[in-house]
């Protein structure tokens, strides 16, 4: 691929938006690259530039469409097991959003309006602040943008833990530089744009989301009343092979709905690898044997899985679900049941399960000690104990295989179980990069021979992933070029995003 | 000007690095650490710092985590420090250290950042 000079769109950029906002030294263009690469030269950016308004976002794109310079979208560019604020297309100008931070929450509702700036603390501050009685539905990790987590499909803890289920109307800047309202505003001054989805005719939502088809100004998102009361268990499996009858328990209770959160059963690493760094538990290379993982176990008196259950509501109902919480693992081995208890006017849990935004998960980064990182590694398999097992069984073996710790955890979708992977790595030790690089692509093919695909991935990847989708000998790739080509004919937009290149334009495949 | 929203919680309520310590060097599934973050401020140099930086550097947060276990306790939170200078939070801010990523100036304006050094240099001796 190859991008134009991008110099004399700069300088449209810095006379439509302000010199101030235009970054293209190299300190600033490696503030936008890749911050956990090995190389951090692969996805740099030509330049970035951060408007701070709506009008300014449509007029760099007219500028951008002028000069045929690309533009790779981000929010705050928070997403660093996924590239972070890089894009896909090394030299790409970065389009940083992280300055639109406008919030406007209608409380009788439970809706809020957020811009792209807007990060999880921002927005949990902001709720504090006028003690509005919502709750957020936060990631793991939660020093990102509310809406850019939603629009790529980010997941959190609570009821309301599936981020882009919950968007009600989008407001977007077209490739063309045209604005447009989904759903219900696209009538002028429709009260109803944060509370009913599809408007009239198609609805456009889910269409913005993981792709590149257009730039995301405002996002109209659901947001959980606050409850009266949170009651669960904090349950810990002995062995390795409780995942499969755990899964097919929990499963159930989430497809009756009984669990209405997203609970996420994961493994000793979890616990060890923010807590402490590697070298505490050995010195040995290769994927941690049985005494570091008994020796961890011990230390932070857990399972080989963890699982936290949560729900949510009137008191009456939490407590109703909990005695079928109670029925459905009657009789079955685990190694603790802890119940958990809140009820309103206490203080919260003070963790994602209660939306509240954490960053120290984080802090797994430093397990190798130095400058660490991760990625992410999340295919999708059906919601059933069998084929966990399986999955668990040869993803194991390939972590073995490349010498890696295992780090993973089995989230319930409503219907789907998602294995999400963070490969654990020392960006300053080469060989173990070209291992993860080497994983990586072997677990995906992994993937891809059962049936299973990645619901999210690293701008490494995202062509690799995107090729796994194959029926019809690529037919939704097709489709998906198609009405890339047809909105963006320049091919300005993120190429690359999701594996969508442009036909044409100044960066395609 | 930013609020005072929560109380910290149990051992965190004392403050100081040695609680990060606390909350994360002992026994506990990492899944329920459980940490209110105070967001408070007093004015608005420290209400920017609240903003722009207290995720990580305040309890519990990742950069207080991992500076806790290289370097005294008391000196894991930046709001502590009384050795920081202003071309060392510059220089840190802009190339980043260790697991911090670089802080780009469309997220911390070079003149937003003038106003962070300055809140956290003004306990220099």
């Amino acid at each position: 691929m190859s991008i134009p000079d991008i110099r004399p769109a700069l300088k449209d950029f810095a006379a439509a938006i302000g010199a101030q906002n235009v970054f293209f030294s190299d300190e600033d263009r490696a503030a936008y690259s890749d911050h956990f690469a090995a190389d951090e030269t692969r996805h740099r950016p030509g330049a970035a530039v951060a408007p701070g308004s709506a009008e300014e976002v449509q007029e760099i794109v007219r500028i951008a469409n002028r000069h045929r310079v690309p533009l790779w979208t981000i929010s705050r560019g928070k997403n660093f097991g996924y590239g972070g604020a890089a894009p896909v297309a090394k030299g790409s100008v970065v389009l940083d959003l992280t300055r639109l931070k406008k919030i406007e929450i209608d409380e009788h509702s439970g809706t809020v309006l957020v811009e792209p700036g807007v990060g999880f603390f921002d927005l949990y501050d902001h709720i504090q602040q006028r003690k509005l009685p919502l709750w957020l539905s936060v990631p793991g990790n939660s020093w990102g943008s509310v809406a850019g987590n939603a629009l790529d499909r980010g997941v959190g803890y609570t009821p309301f833990g599936d981020h882009a289920a919950q968007i009600c109307g989008l407001e977007v800047v077209l490739p063309t530089g045209d604005l447009v309202r989904t759903g219900m505003g696209a009538m002028a001054g429709s009260p109803n744009w944060q509370l009913y989805r599809n408007g009239f005719g198609p609805g456009w939502d889910q269409m913005f989301c993981q792709s590149n088809f257009g730039i995301v100004t405002k996002l109209g998102l659901w947001l959980m009343p606050e409850p009266e009361a949170v009651l669960g268990y904090d349950i810990e499996f002995d062995k390795i092979d409780d995942l499969g009858w755990a899964v097919d328990t929990i499963a159930a209770l989430r497809r009756e709905g009984v669990i209405r959160q997203s609970p996420s059963m994961g493994n000793w690493l979890r616990s060890a690898a923010v807590m402490t760094t590697r070298s505490q538990w050995t010195d040995s290379k290769g994927a941690l044997g049985e005494d570091a993982i008994t020796a961890i176990r011990k230390r932070f008196n857990i399972g080989w899985w963890s699982v936290q259950l949560r729900t949510y509501g009137h008191l009456d109902m939490a407590e109703a679900a909990m005695r079928v919480i109670d029925r459905a693992f009657d009789g079955k081995a685990v190694l603790a049941k802890k119940p958990k208890r809140w009820s309103r006017g206490e203080t919260p849990e003070g963790t994602p399960f209660s939306g509240v935004p954490v960053t120290f998960p984080l802090a797994n980064a430093n397990w190798h000690g130095g400058r660490g990182g991760h990625i992410g590694y999340s295919p999708v398999l059906p919601a059933r104990g069998d084929l966990a097992m399986a999955q668990f069984r040869r993803t194991y073996a390939l972590y073995e295989k490349y010498g890696m710790d295992y780090h993973a955890s089995f989230s319930f979708g409503e219907r789907s179980l998602t294995n999400v992977n963070q490969l654990l790595f020392d960006r300053d030790d080469p060989d173990m990069m070209g291992r993860v690089d080497a994983m990586f692509r072997d677990l995906v093919r992994d993937a891809k021979a059962n049936g299973y695909g990645e619901y999210r991935t690293h701008i490494d990847y995202m062509d690799l992933v995107a090729s796994t989708y194959d029926f019809g000998g690529g037919a939704l790739g097709k489709l998906n070029r198609t009405v890339k080509d047809a909105l963006d004919p320049n091919g300005i937009l993120s190429p690359g995003k999701s594996g969508i290149w442009p036909s044409h334009g100044g960066a395609r495949a | 000007m930013i609020g005072r929203m929560t109380m910290m919680l149990g051992a965190l309520a004392c403050g100081g690095a040695a609680l990060a310590q606390q909350g994360l060097g002992s026994q506990g599934n990492a899944m329920t650490v459980g940490v209110m973050q105070d967001r408070a401020a007093n004015g608005p140099a420290q209400a920017l710092f609240v903003e722009k930086c207290a995720m990580c550097h305040r309890q519990m947060g990742m950069g207080t985590v991992i500076l806790s276990r290289r370097m005294p306790a008391t000196q894991a939170m930046l709001e502590q420090r009384t050795d920081l200078t202003g071309d060392y939070v510059r220089t840190v801010v802009r190339t980043g250290m260790g697991n911090m990523p670089r802080i780009s100036r469309g997220e911390v304006s070079d003149r937003q950042l003038d106003t962070i050094v300055g809140y956290l240099t003004e306990r220099r001796p």
